[in-house]
């Protein structure tokens, strides 16, 4: 055995044939199948990034191979997440983080738009009512005021 | 469905702490992620806790070292505080209520009794039953005592950590005061158990979260543990299994493979034969777990763990083996049975008696262990 000096601490990754690691290639093969399934109208679904054992190489392999897209957007709704679709359109990279900026949940959503950037029917019709308020009690007041300042 | 002491629902609560739909969203995306559920699930258990009641939970601390409370309060997805504000109804528990003495005692009766039959008892240690209890008693009752009357009134019970799950470290030989499980002394009430030393803090509240949006208990292993969390050995999906599968063990904690992040079963890890989240889930936010550390597991989720040899000597070696086969959970089904048509007092001497037929017929190992 060498002196001990002379080893180098690292974590050696699991050998490789060349080309993409088998785990990378079996999240993009499953996400190719699941495209098709959405595409045709089925509905939009994800994967959990945190459940798989990745190691970092194996995570930024499959980050290079999905690539940046067009989109990006941000939600700050308890803490910052960032939602972009990668280069292959319908698949989105979303991570969610909370207020402290700590990675609470990292997945890759496949769907047209990821569902929680939607407004939804019940919140509008309850936004309209609250719309009306503002117009009866006067706008100017609530131009400077947050969406959440108004939601008393 | 359980109805919390001002009977809210969670969506209520939700519109009175100013917390938005997306917030919500988000927070279950990352609960259902620590509790390993399939993703997709987050969004729809937002909407299903939006209408679900805020259930009562009594929180109590029995023969333990309050490492389990202590983990539970460092869940990172669902927070605590989240947890406590908008989702559960925390209305008991002694270490972090203000009040003390008399004081205490009466708020866990008034708990108890305004929400008979529906509340969440959770459990944290095990449950001494020698010289009539004696050796854990609060306010003048035993461990046994409260365990039997907090029981009457609960939906379920939820059993945090091995102590209390399966006897754990004061259930381990010799067992001075003679300490069961909740199993042993309860028979009549769906429990479920939430073991490791101490457990993993999303696996403690991801199973209360999962309750409350269901109103049902989790699929369970047949050691009564939830399998979302309890559904695979560590060694299924531990990142170093490869180096197992090609036969690359670390032979020293720093030789060349340890250095080299080889696999760490010649150094006595319970991977294998341990069923918990640590590989997926990990401890402090996702940071690592201990095999990522460079320490193998010690199987501390399964019963018995204790007795069962060394932690540092192969599981291949005969120690682990042979005190595998007498199965903890065995003695724990007898007693459960034998304790649901006893009294209370019957309990301290039969359970001293079970124990030591239990002891006869399984020999334990400590006494070959070579340290």
């Amino acid at each position: 055995m060498s002196r001990l000096n002379d080893i180098p601490i690292r974590i050696e990754p699991p050998a490789r044939t060349g080309g993409l690691g088998g785990g990378v290639t079996a999240i993009l093969s499953e996400l190719a199948n699941l495209l098709v399934e959405v595409a045709k109208g089925g509905a939009p679904t994800s994967v959990d990034l945190r459940s798989l054992p990745m190691s970092p190489q194996d995570r930024t392999e499959l980050q290079s191979a999905l690539g940046t897209g067009e989109v990006r957007a941000t939600l700050d709704a308890d803490g910052l997440s960032s939602l972009r679709e990668t280069s292959v359109s319908g698949i989105w990279w979303i991570e969610h983080r909370n207020r402290e900026g700590e990675l609470i949940a990292e997945l890759i959503e496949v769907t047209p738009v990821p569902q929680i950037l939607q407004s939804i029917a019940d919140d509008m019709a309850t936004s309209a009512r609250e719309l009306r308020e503002r117009i009866t009690a006067g706008a100017p007041r609530f131009i400077e005021g947050s969406e959440h300042a108004t939601r008393q | 469905m359980q109805h919390g002491s001002d009977n809210a629902l969670v969506g209520d609560m939700l519109r009175r702490h100013g917390v938005s739909r997306r917030a919500f969203i988000k927070f279950c995306t990352a609960a259902a992620s620590a509790m390993a559920l399939q993703p997709w699930m987050g969004p729809a258990m937002a909407e299903q806790l939006r209408l679900a009641p805020r259930p009562s939970v009594v929180y109590l601390s029995f023969q333990e070292c309050t490492g389990c409370f202590e983990s539970f309060t460092r869940s990172f997805a669902p927070t605590i505080e989240n947890l406590i504000f908008n989702v559960i109804s925390l209305d008991y528990d002694d270490t972090l209520m203000a009040a003390a003495g008399d004081a205490a005692d009466t708020a866990l009766t008034q708990a108890m009794k305004a929400n008979f039959g529906k509340y969440v008892l959770i459990i944290d240690g095990s449950v001494p039953t020698g010289a009539g209890g004696a050796y854990c008693t609060a306010g003048g009752k035993s461990a046994v005592e409260t365990l039997r009357e907090a029981a009457k009134g609960a939906a379920v019970i939820i059993c945090v950590g091995t102590c209390s799950s399966f006897g754990g470290i004061p259930f381990a030989d010799p067992n001075p005061t003679d300490a069961w499980p909740v199993t042993a002394i309860v028979g009549d009430k769906p429990i479920i158990n939430v073991s490791g030393c101490p457990p993993i803090p999303e696996v403690i509240t991801g199973t209360l979260l999962q309750y409350v949006t269901t109103g049902r208990l989790p699929d369970l292993d047949e050691h009564r543990r939830p399998k979302a969390f309890f559904g695979n050995t560590i060694h299924d999906r531990c990142y170093r299994r490869p180096f197992y599968d090609e036969g690359k063990f670390a032979k020293s904690f720093d030789d060349e493979g340890a250095r080299n992040g080889w696999c760490l079963y010649e150094l006595g890890c319970k991977g294998p034969t341990t069923y918990n989240a640590c590989a997926t889930v990990k401890w402090n936010g996702g940071t690592s777990f201990p095999i990522e550390s460079g320490h193998g597991c010690i199987g501390c989720s399964e019963p018995g763990f204790w007795d069962k040899g060394s932690l540092y000597s192969a599981l291949s070696t005969a120690e682990w083996e042979k005190s595998g086969n007498s199965s903890p959970r065995q003695v724990l089904e007898l007693s459960a049975g034998a304790v649901a048509v006893g009294g209370v007092i019957g309990v301290a001497s039969a359970g001293a008696g079970r124990l030591r037929q239990y002891r006869s017929e399984h020999p334990l190992d400590v006494e070959q262990e070579e340290g």
